[in-house]
């Protein structure tokens, strides 16, 4: 019964120390979905998918989210139409490359600069190579959830009304021609008042609009918070279970040589599902019983895989997708992170 | 207003969902703000991060009662078609679920049984922003436990500290390969929340009035500090044998669990 009340206060503390990133992260994405002109997002994306990724890895830096926040702006990207390669390296760098995480990674380790900027290139490197990697799949749709194909086919058939009823009028080159003064004197031939009554209708479309982007907004934030907050009690639930109910001595006992002691702290990392703007602090208390290079697989990997994120995930991309996305980033942490342990 | 088209029901239902959604987040309002007016967040999460839970809460319960205010003015229209994980209504569900039982369930003091699960220690987790001249600005009998343990970290030479007059307090915990006489003084350390606590301790060797003190009890133990030779497991729970830092009891009381029960990084 204790050891239920123990899981219970866990499964409280996960969630009060997340809920703001979580809170922070949807208000993110939300007002990218009503300030990023997705067109001009695109127009900006380089055609390269290797520059692609480096540029997705990068937006990172813009919005100070954690793997709790980041996966709605990525989903909102997705939804914009910028390619996969683009999402997912911003998916996978953007929970480790940005000033936040960077910042209090470096207020822990900054007795070892070498783990902070170990963090930020490995981190980088990976997300660089899986967005590349993932750039080669032909159709998003293969990827993606398939509730969410629809939300995004919905939307682009959207865009293409409302671009035509933009266009339309530009089609029109009869009333181009025609040239302002003869416009106006049929204006006025015909009905008098129109340009008063215009100018008031200008007014009150711009303010019906504002609400409406204003209840967008809204609407948005509080669909995102119950979907992936949902999401975010259900991966805290088991990590805490994980972390009362096995044993720790398990993992640990695993924890002895090079080989076994990365592959536990990412384990570990996975578990335990800390977020990655505090999940520095957290590595610290292993820093006495375990090898650097699997601190810094604890690091680097928490961050992309874990079960919270994972559960989040679900959002995006078909179950098979994240296997392969969890399978091709763990052998490049235990890689990276074995090259590294066993040179230095 | 009374003749609904067909599409009543489905409005209905939206309507439903809308307001579950926003029960769940003003439950999490309220959770939050609650932990902030008890100090109950003190045993979940690191109190640097108290203000931002405060506006967390305020955040979601100024969306809360604008959601449902808006809620009960305008007939909500589905405009959207909803991308979720779950059948809908689900995920509220979820949330106002976790808020409810934990404003019904007080969290508790983590204790000697997650100290044990976690390894416990008397050094301190290798850090940067240690003080690292702590032994001179603290007189003894002021040090708290974790003062100790920093100052041990400072200087790991327990002879150095014998004879030096001490006050401590923390839960108790035992283990097997400590003599009958020994027991433990721990406190945990917190870096951001409840699942980072660290479990820090102090042995103690009790007076010779052969009183027992049952595991979890809060003590506040005087005592002179001495440097003995015991076997107590490390954090991979293997025994190691060596010099210790070993408290030897004068007075002990019996104490209630601290407001504050963890020390903070």
């Amino acid at each position: 019964m204790s050891q239920l009340h123990n899981a219970f206060t866990l499964f409280l503390s996960l969630l009060v120390e997340a809920i703001p990133f979580l809170l922070l992260g949807v208000l993110l994405s939300s007002s990218l979905l009503l300030l990023v002109d997705e067109t001009k997002l695109i127009e900006r994306l380089p055609a390269n998918p290797i520059l692609g990724a480096i540029f997705g890895s990068c937006i990172g830096f813009l919005f100070p989210v954690c793997e709790c926040g980041n996966v709605p702006v990525a989903r909102r990207l997705l939804l914009k139409g910028v390619s996969p390669t683009v999402a997912i390296a911003f998916l996978l760098a953007a929970p480790t490359i940005n000033p936040v995480v960077i910042w209090s990674t470096w207020v822990a380790f900054n007795g070892q600069p070498q783990i902070v900027v170990l963090r930020i290139i490995f981190s980088l490197a990976i997300a660089i190579i899986v967005g590349c990697l993932f750039g080669l799949a032909g159709d998003v749709n293969d990827l993606l959830q398939p509730k969410l194909v629809r939300r995004w086919q919905f939307l682009n058939a959207k865009n293409q009304q409302s671009a035509k009823v933009a266009v339309s009028p530009l089609l029109l080159s009869g009333t181009y021609l025609l040239g302002q003064d003869n416009l106006q004197a049929f204006d006025t031939t015909l009905t008098p008042q129109k340009p008063l009554a215009q100018t008031k209708e200008k007014v009150l479309d711009s303010k019906v609009f504002k609400s409406a982007k204003w209840q967008q907004f809204l609407n948005n934030v509080s669909q995102e918070l119950q979907e992936l907050g949902g999401m975010l009690i259900v991966g805290s639930a088991i990590a805490a279970c994980f972390q009362v109910f096995v044993p720790r001595e398990v993992i640990f006992s695993l924890g002895q040589d090079n080989i076994t002691s990365i592959l536990a702290m990412m384990l570990l990392a996975a578990v335990v599902s800390i977020c990655s703007t505090v999940d520095s602090f957290f590595a610290l208390s292993f820093v006495s019983s375990f090898t650097s290079g699997s601190i810094l697989a604890f690091l680097v990997f928490g961050p992309t895989i874990d079960i919270k994120a994972i559960g989040l995930m679900l959002s995006i991309f078909k179950p098979k997708i994240i296997i392969y996305l969890m399978l091709i980033i763990s052998q490049l942490v235990f890689l990276m992170t074995f090259i590294y342990s066993y040179f230095f | 207003m009374n003749n609904y088209p067909p599409t009543h029901n489905k409005q209905q239902n939206y309507r439903f969902l809308s307001l579950l959604n926003n029960l769940a987040i003003l439950a999490w309002g309220l959770l939050l703000l609650k932990y902030a007016i008890t100090g109950q967040y003190k045993i979940l999460i690191h109190p640097n991060y108290f203000y931002l839970m405060l506006a967390t809460s305020i955040l979601l319960l100024v969306l809360g009662v604008f959601k449902t205010k808006q809620l009960l003015q305008v007939a909500p229209q589905p405009t959207e078609q909803h991308l979720n994980i779950f059948p809908p209504g689900v995920g509220s569900s979820l949330l106002l679920l976790a808020a409810i039982a934990g404003l019904l369930i007080p969290p508790t003091v983590l204790a000697s049984q997650t100290a044990l699960q976690r390894g416990v220690s008397e050094t301190l987790p290798a850090t940067s922003y240690e003080p690292q001249a702590f032994t001179t600005q603290t007189k003894p009998e002021e040090r708290s436990l974790i003062d100790w343990i920093r100052t041990l970290n400072a200087y790991p030479e327990p002879e150095a500290y014998a004879g030096q007059p001490a006050e401590i307090t923390g839960f108790v915990i035992k283990l097997p390969e400590l003599p009958d006489n020994y027991l433990l003084l721990s406190r945990f350390i917190l870096t951001c929340c409840a699942v980072d606590a660290y479990p820090v301790y102090v042995p103690v060797e009790l007076p010779p009035d052969g009183q027992s003190y049952p595991i979890d009890s809060w003590l506040k133990i005087t005592g002179t500090m001495t440097a003995q030779t015991l076997s107590i497991r490390d954090r991979t729970d293997t025994p190691q044998e060596q010099r210790r830092l070993v408290l030897q009891a004068e007075t002990i009381t019996k104490i209630a669990t601290p407001k504050d029960p963890y020390s903070y990084r």
